[in-house]
């Protein structure tokens, strides 16, 4: 075994020293003859005899010098060039069926590709930390309702923290925005407050300074690591930075260090330019110190697993401490009394891992069509090179060498296909990828890498194999003494029954693919139609920061009334008014409540989605007003406390009833503890989340009675909203000048950001779909183009006995129908199979059921139609066939 | 054969007839490397002219072979890492390449010796036995 492995291995190293060893080669053996020759000499020949003499007892020279070479090389791999050389010229000489092959294989692999790029960075690549495959995304697992994970409050987290065994570190973070001033002008920027140990965690140098220590959690620390972007951006990549004075939301941070360029945390928001220790929240404010209350659960956590320790270990630890939790404060923890642990790389892709299957999928689909489209060409090609393929057997080529030519020709074509692929493929990502923007996470990091080359080169193997299949085993079956005695025309029944299987399968495929796309459509569609309950537009929206440090909640309060009164008088601006979470954002904060009439204990009451708003906000989105009023500028921290609640809140908990007047004690409150509010309106359901059709349940607290933050300004304008930037921002700057403005966007773009994934899927699938069609159409042309042409003369007969012109029409169009209809029928089959799947898939990532009947109809009636032009000019053609003509070719 | 009077050399590989012409026995295929290894084992290190001269003596003459086998041979087995290679000159200063055993090839030596002669030790017996009437 070992003595082959090392024949091998010699013979591998000779492959590529050719030129070297034959030189050795020739000198041994000359000096092996000259020894010869000399001995002969010295026995008495002359000088010519002995040369002759030598040659002899040596043997023949060069039959040795051949015989070694093929010993010593790989003699298959020379055979191998040859083929790949014979194949280059074959396709050379038929450009216009490589052409095609080439072009139908570029696109399905190019689309293949692409999504493979797409899918790679999405759910796939490694996070970009040492021992990725460590790191765990750590929740609490809620078991009222539907179960799912949430956030951890602080208090638990800590409590998590020291009874940790599992872990090396166990870290929380949570988003919040920054605003830096003091070097120049006031900027934005998104950072995350995280617990001391984030760096350790994640194994991570910092580039300049020192992470955090332990200590730097206690409240009335104020430290910084700043990303290496927003060093050199802002701070002009100033060296000495590091431990200097820098002020941060109005008071003064000391940068403790600055990250490595392309370093990411959370890896799904790149925006992230700084991070804070969890000191910031333990801070002694006006509210009660976030890190004090067990109930305001705002934490992500993330960990990594100690050496050795398996996730079922770790979730059994974690399991023990949560059930303690529970037992010990009931009131906030009775229904979180297990934990939910997952590999963070699966919780960075989320729900797009579902999306991408579905993209997957479905290109795949097209690369099968793609396959025997170009099967189909190949298969007609055979036909022509019957007598080619009978002659090499007859002087001698065995059905494994002419296969083995043929599968050599595939592989060329498939790698040509490939390389055209990739350059398709990139294209494509650059055209795509601006459509899914950030909504899709780790989307924009998608390139044509190693990776990628590497798949595209499976691609093209795996097709090659695929497509040269079917004219290969053809070959296999091929009867030499007849194809070289009758030519080709003899053998062809096999070859068209088989393209006819492949025009019914692509058919069967397509009618799948393109009954997916109808789904996604029609989801999308019914996205798009529902009532959003809301009018986006003309509606202007900017976000500002009111620094903690200079602003209080009377200050604040009183900021927000100058503001908005300002703008406001903005000629142009026709309401203005302020909100946190916007429509169609998705961030959601819920906070349980108690209805006055029905009061329940701490963990059985109801909990909704919540928001908070100035008066004029629900005029500027243009949200109705249904009953009561609206909240006034006297709704404010001295006046009597009230909510309004949407339509679906008082459907939800107040079914029956008049939910107007009834008064609720919410969770939330501005520090000064949980207050019974009375309901004074009722507005209509503005959508909140991006997905589904379904109203969400939501109550709005007056600003001035919630102060936790303005949220987002909204105008509504008169004259297109964009124009407004500049005169807002001079308003802001009038009031203060440190304060920043950012996110400036109108409600319109917004809420197509928030439908940027559904209509990226749809987008992509819709156009796999339109693809495969055309490859269908395609398909089905060549099979009856071609057979047109061969039964010319049998048509031409018929015709001349008396057949009409329809009824020849009638014959073509009859064998295309029997084609499609018994694709459509195997497909209809797959396509019910898989609307099942996706209905389920699609009410997951979108919140959305479209019926399915109607759409198989689509589908089928789309391929029926494209089959119908597609047989139509062959039909046509075999109708008007010149019977003199036909005849005389016979 | 065309050219009287000669010694005939066949090829190893090929073998075409049962018994040399003139009384000189062919050699085995296989028993080839056998020997070159025993050569190679008595005379370390050895050219491939060298291993031709000192078959055919030891042989006395009864074995021929064309002596471009012997490279063939010595390839094979330097494939197989059996022996290994270096330039060198010759007694009379002419450049040749000189085989020596390796570790390898004196075990794979071992076992084609013990191999033969149990081959041989059969045949033999076969040979010796008398005829059963």
């Amino acid at each position: 075994m070992l003595s082959y492995l090392r024949t091998f291995v010699s013979r591998i190293r000779a492959t590529f020293q050719h030129a070297n060893t034959d030189r050795e080669l020739g000198a041994e053996v000359q000096s092996h003859l000259e020894m010869l020759a000399q001995r002969f000499r010295s026995q008495g020949m002359c000088e010519e005899e002995a040369r002759c003499a030598a040659r002899r007892q040596f043997g023949g020279v060069t039959q040795l010098k051949e015989d070694l070479h093929e010993r010593r090389g790989l003699p298959q791999l020379e055979i191998v060039w040859r083929d790949v050389c014979y194949a280059l010229r074959q396709l050379r000489n038929a450009p216009g069926f490589t052409a095609a092959a080439v072009l139908t294989l570029a696109l399905g692999i190019g689309a293949n590709t692409a999504v493979f790029a797409v899918v790679d960075a999405v759910v796939f690549r490694p996070l970009p930390y040492p021992e990725p495959d460590r790191l765990v995304s750590f929740a609490s697992w809620v078991t009222r309702g539907t179960p799912h994970a949430d956030d951890l409050s602080y208090p638990n987290f800590f409590d998590f923290r020291s009874g940790n065994r599992v872990f090396e570190h166990l870290v929380c973070y949570r988003g919040e925005e920054f605003s830096i001033s003091g070097h120049g002008e006031a900027i934005h920027v998104d950072g995350e407050i995280v617990s001391w140990d984030l760096f350790p965690l994640l194994r991570v140098q910092l580039e300049l300074g020192r992470s955090f220590l332990p200590a730097e959690e206690k409240p009335g620390t104020h430290v910084a690591v700043l990303s290496h972007e927003l060093w050199q951006n802002y701070f002009g990549g100033d060296r000495n930075v590091v431990g200097q004075g820098v002020t941060i939301n109005g008071r003064t941070f000391t940068i403790v260090g600055v990250a490595p360029r392309d370093f990411r945390f959370p890896v799904d928001n790149p925006s992230v330019q700084l991070w804070s220790t969890l000191a910031e929240d333990a801070a002694a404010s006006e509210y009660h110190p976030l890190t004090e209350q067990r109930g305001a659960r705002t934490l992500s956590v993330i960990a990594r697993l100690k050496d050795g320790v398996t996730v079922e270990q770790a979730r059994a630890q974690m399991d023990s401490i949560a059930a303690a939790l529970a037992a010990q404060y009931p009131d906030e923890n009775k229904n979180r009394a297990s934990t939910y642990i997952l590999p963070e790389l699966e919780r960075v892709a989320g729900d797009s891992r579902r999306s991408m299957f579905v993209l997957m999928a479905a290109v795949f689909l097209l690369l099968l069509i793609a396959c025997a489209n170009i099967a189909s060409l190949v298969l007609a090609r055979s036909v022509e090179r019957e007598r080619e393929v009978a002659v090499r057997a007859a002087l001698g080529a065995s059905r494994l060498i002419v296969m083995r030519q043929l599968f050599t020709e595939g592989l060329v074509l498939g790698l040509l296909g490939s390389l055209a692929g990739l350059l398709l493929a990139s294209a494509c990502l650059r055209v795509f990828l601006p459509l899914a923007a950030d909504s899709i996470p780790r989307i924009s990091l998608a390139v044509v890498d190693r990776r990628v080359l590497l798949f595209s080169i499976a691609l093209a193997l795996f097709t090659s194999v695929l497509f040269s299949l079917a004219p290969a085993l053809q070959v296999a079956k091929v009867d030499l003494v007849r194809s070289l005695k009758e030519g080709a025309r003899s053998i062809t029944g096999g070859r068209e029954r088989l393209r006819s299987v492949l025009v019914s399968g692509q058919i069967a495929l397509g009618l799948m693919l393109l009954s997916a796309a109808g789904f996604l459509i029609a989801a999308f569609v019914q996205l798009e139609r529902r009532d959003l309950g809301f009018k986006p537009d003309p509606v202007l929206t900017f976000n500002l920061d009111l620094p903690q440090g200079q602003y209080n909640t009377a200050k604040g309060i009183r900021f927000s009334e100058q503001l908005l009164e300002r703008l406001r008088a903005l000629p142009g601006v026709q309401s203005a008014g302020a909100g946190w979470p916007l429509p169609m954002q998705g961030n959601q904060v819920s906070v349980s409540f108690d209805i006055e009439e029905r009061r329940v204990a701490q963990p059985d009451r109801p909990r909704s989605d919540m928001a908070i708003v100035t008066p004029g906000y629900f005029h500027t989105l243009g949200i109705a007003l249904l009953e009561g009023r609206d909240f006034t500028d006297r709704d404010d921290a001295q006046a009597p406390p009230v909510l309004v609640v949407n339509q679906a809140f008082a459907d939800k908990f107040f079914p029956g009833e008049r939910a107007l007047g009834k008064r609720i004690e919410p969770g939330a409150s501005n520090g000064d503890g949980a207050k019974l509010r009375e309901i004074v309106g009722i507005v209509g359901n503005a959508k909140q989340s991006p997905g589904g059709t379904a109203p969400d349940p939501i109550y709005y607290f007056p600003f001035k009675q919630l102060s936790w933050g303005l949220g987002s300004i909204v105008l509504r304008t008169a004259v297109p909203p964009r124009s407004e930037e500049s005169a807002a921002r001079a308003v802001v700057a009038s009031l203060d000048r440190r304060i920043p403005v950012y996110q400036v966007r109108t409600m319109e773009e917004l809420s197509a950001r928030a439908m940027a994934p559904p209509r990226f899927l749809m987008l992509l699938v819709g156009s796999f779909a339109v693809i495969a069609l055309l490859l269908i159409a395609i398909g089905l042309y060549g099979v009856l183009a071609y057979s047109v042409i061969r039964r010319t003369p049998e048509i031409g007969t018929r015709i001349a006995l008396g057949a009409s012109r329809s009824a020849v029409l009638s014959m073509v169009i009859q064998r295309a129908a029997r084609l499609v209809f018994a694709g459509l029928f195997v497909g209809l089959a797959g396509a019910i199979a898989e609307s099942y799947f996706l209905r389920t898939l699609l009410y997951g990532v979108m919140g959305v059921q479209p019926e399915g009947t109607s759409l198989l109809f689509l589908a089928s009636g789309a391929i029926v139609i494209a089959s119908g032009m597609a047989a139509y000019l062959p039909a046509r053609r075999a109708a008007s066939i010149d019977v003199m003509q036909a005849l005389r070719t016979e | 054969m065309d050219i009287p009077k000669e010694l005939c050399y066949l090829p190893l590989r090929t073998p075409k007839e049962d018994t040399m012409p003139d009384g000189k026995s062919e050699v085995l295929q296989g028993t080839l490397d056998l020997l070159v290894l025993k050569t190679l084992e008595a005379l370390n290190p050895l050219h491939g002219y060298g291993i031709a001269r000192r078959i055919e003596q030891i042989s006395e003459d009864l074995f021929r072979l064309h002596e471009g086998t012997v490279c063939a041979a010595l390839l094979r087995l330097s494939q197989k890492g059996w022996v290994s290679s270096k330039w060198g000159a010759s007694e009379n200063n002419r450049k040749a390449r000189f085989y020596s055993l390796t570790k390898a090839g004196r075990k794979q030596l071992c076992r084609e010796t013990t191999n033969w002669e149990r081959v041989a030790g059969v045949i033999a017996r076969l040979l010796q036995a008398a005829p059963q009437r």
